[in-house]
């Protein structure tokens, strides 16, 4: 038989498929999952750096809790060490691969920031409605959970408020164990600041409002994005 | 190495039985299967972590079907781990037609395909057979489905009906959590059984422990 026609065809149009394949949604979940990896390699490096750092100058490293205020006060210099500090005198040689650490972790913040930007800014182009409601960020983690912008628009509003808690949600399915309330969107500000007995209720409202945003997103509606997140802010106020 | 109870399927050791195909693009490989050389020829690693089918034949199935110069369906190839084995076993005589859906595997898929001329990529919807159904042959000596999707059963049924000929055999490996994370295992597999058995004959079933957690495989074949 001739398989060398099916052969040919097929390759072409894939190649061709998968040419057109790429849409706006990947690009947010690319650039959503790499700042949320860059935050985890932050953290264990800073946290290196402070304990390199401690055999220096302890007090000062307890003094800054914020990583970042940490590391450029570091790279700057800022770090006066007390007289009766317990920290070790250390040579120049020692001291530069943690000032090289420091510059580092440095570069990494600067990053993240710049892709903070990138995504806010093709997150308000292509869903406004969701980054008025749910903000640029939580936004394009409630998409990359979803995998892309239709799946998100498919899902229920309960759905949406579990998204990212799939860990307790399935061990209540399973087990005795307590159903949780929310997901991603705990940290949303609308959530987080609310007392404790109704997180659960804003994470309700917010997660319905946030997939009403979606839908008008997903086919290119008007923007009342503004409008939806009042109707929240108003109800938990 | 020596040949083990399938066709073209080569096995060495004796109480850790590993599986070798021989390799249809010497010097290259697929993924990182480690490779060896006798007589001259070029023999892969089969991997049962990572393919089911591999898990299946030493876990003594009866039947696989697949053999030189077979025409195979394979639907969900993913990156193209088990499809280049079975492109491996069914030579240059043979082929393979991959189906997948995801475009993120189907980039590594295609690939493969570059090297070996006996794979067809498709980037198609297993769920809908109509739409590729003009992209291939009308029939196909073996339907091979590994896909994980609730409705698994139904599709396979599908795609059966439409381009398993009538002494072809199916073959079907289902994953217990995703159909129902919270039922057991052993049930969703009856149900599944029960499913295939109004319309085929299950010829053998075998649970794919240890190497995949919660899987097993069906063979089938159509009813004489």
């Amino acid at each position: 038989m001739d398989f060398e026609k099916y052969y040919m065809e097929n390759l072409k149009d894939t190649k061709q498929k998968l040419k057109e394949s790429v849409k706006f949604d990947d690009f947010i979940v690319q650039a959503i999952n790499n700042i949320d990896e860059i935050n985890r390699v932050v953290n264990t490096l800073a946290k290196r750096l402070r304990d390199w750092y401690e055999f220096y100058n302890p007090e000062f490293s307890r003094e800054v809790y914020d990583h970042e205020e940490f590391v450029n006060a570091v790279i700057e210099r800022k770090d006066k060490k007390k007289k009766d500090s317990m920290g070790a005198d250390i040579d120049k040689e020692d001291m530069k691969p943690i000032l090289d650490l420091a510059k580092g972790i440095e570069s990494l913040f600067k990053l993240k920031k710049e892709q903070e930007k990138y995504l806010e800014k093709i997150m308000e182009d292509n869903c406004p409605n969701i980054s008025a409601v749910a903000g640029s960020l939580i936004g394009a983690r409630l998409i990359a959970i979803a995998g892309d912008l239709k799946r998100l628009v498919l899902f229920p509003a309960s759905t949406v408020q579990l998204l990212g808690a799939e860990k307790a949600l399935f061990r209540h399915m399973k087990t005795k164990a307590k159903a949780p309330k929310y997901g991603v969107i705990i940290k949303h500000p609308l959530v987080a600041r609310v007392s404790k007995g109704k997180k659960g209720k804003a994470a309700r409202k917010l997660a319905d409002k946030i997939l009403l945003a979606a839908k008008i997103d997903y086919f290119k509606g008007e923007f009342i994005g503004d409008k939806l997140r009042k109707e929240v802010e108003e109800e938990f106020k | 190495m020596k040949q083990s109870r399938f066709h073209r399927i080569y096995e060495k050791g004796k109480r850790r039985k590993k599986l070798f195909t021989k390799n249809l693009t010497p010097g290259k490989t697929v993924y990182d299967e480690s490779v060896i050389n006798e007589n001259n020829l070029e023999y892969r690693e089969w991997n049962p972590k990572r393919s089911k089918l591999a898990a299946s034949i030493l876990k003594g199935i009866n039947k696989i079907g697949i053999e030189k110069g077979s025409i195979v369906l394979y639907l969900g190839a993913s990156s193209g781990t088990t499809v280049s084995h079975v492109s491996d076993i069914v030579g240059e005589e043979g082929f393979v037609f991959a189906v997948e859906f995801a475009p993120r595997m189907m980039r590594d898929l295609v690939f493969v395909c570059e090297d070996r001329k006996n794979i067809a990529p498709m980037l198609y919807d297993a769920n809908k057979p109509e739409e590729y159904k003009d992209k291939m042959t009308e029939k196909v000596d073996i339907v091979y489905m590994d896909i994980a999707q609730r409705n698994q059963a139904e599709i396979f049924l599908k795609n059966v009906d439409m381009f398993l000929k009538k002494e072809g055999v199916g073959l079907l490996a289902v994953k217990a959590r995703s159909v129902n994370v919270v039922e057991k295992p052993f049930k969703i597999f009856k149900q599944v059984r029960e499913k295939l058995e109004r319309n085929l004959n299950v010829i053998d079933y075998k649970l794919l422990s240890p190497f995949q957690k919660d899987h097993c495989m069906f063979v089938v074949k159509k009813w004489e």
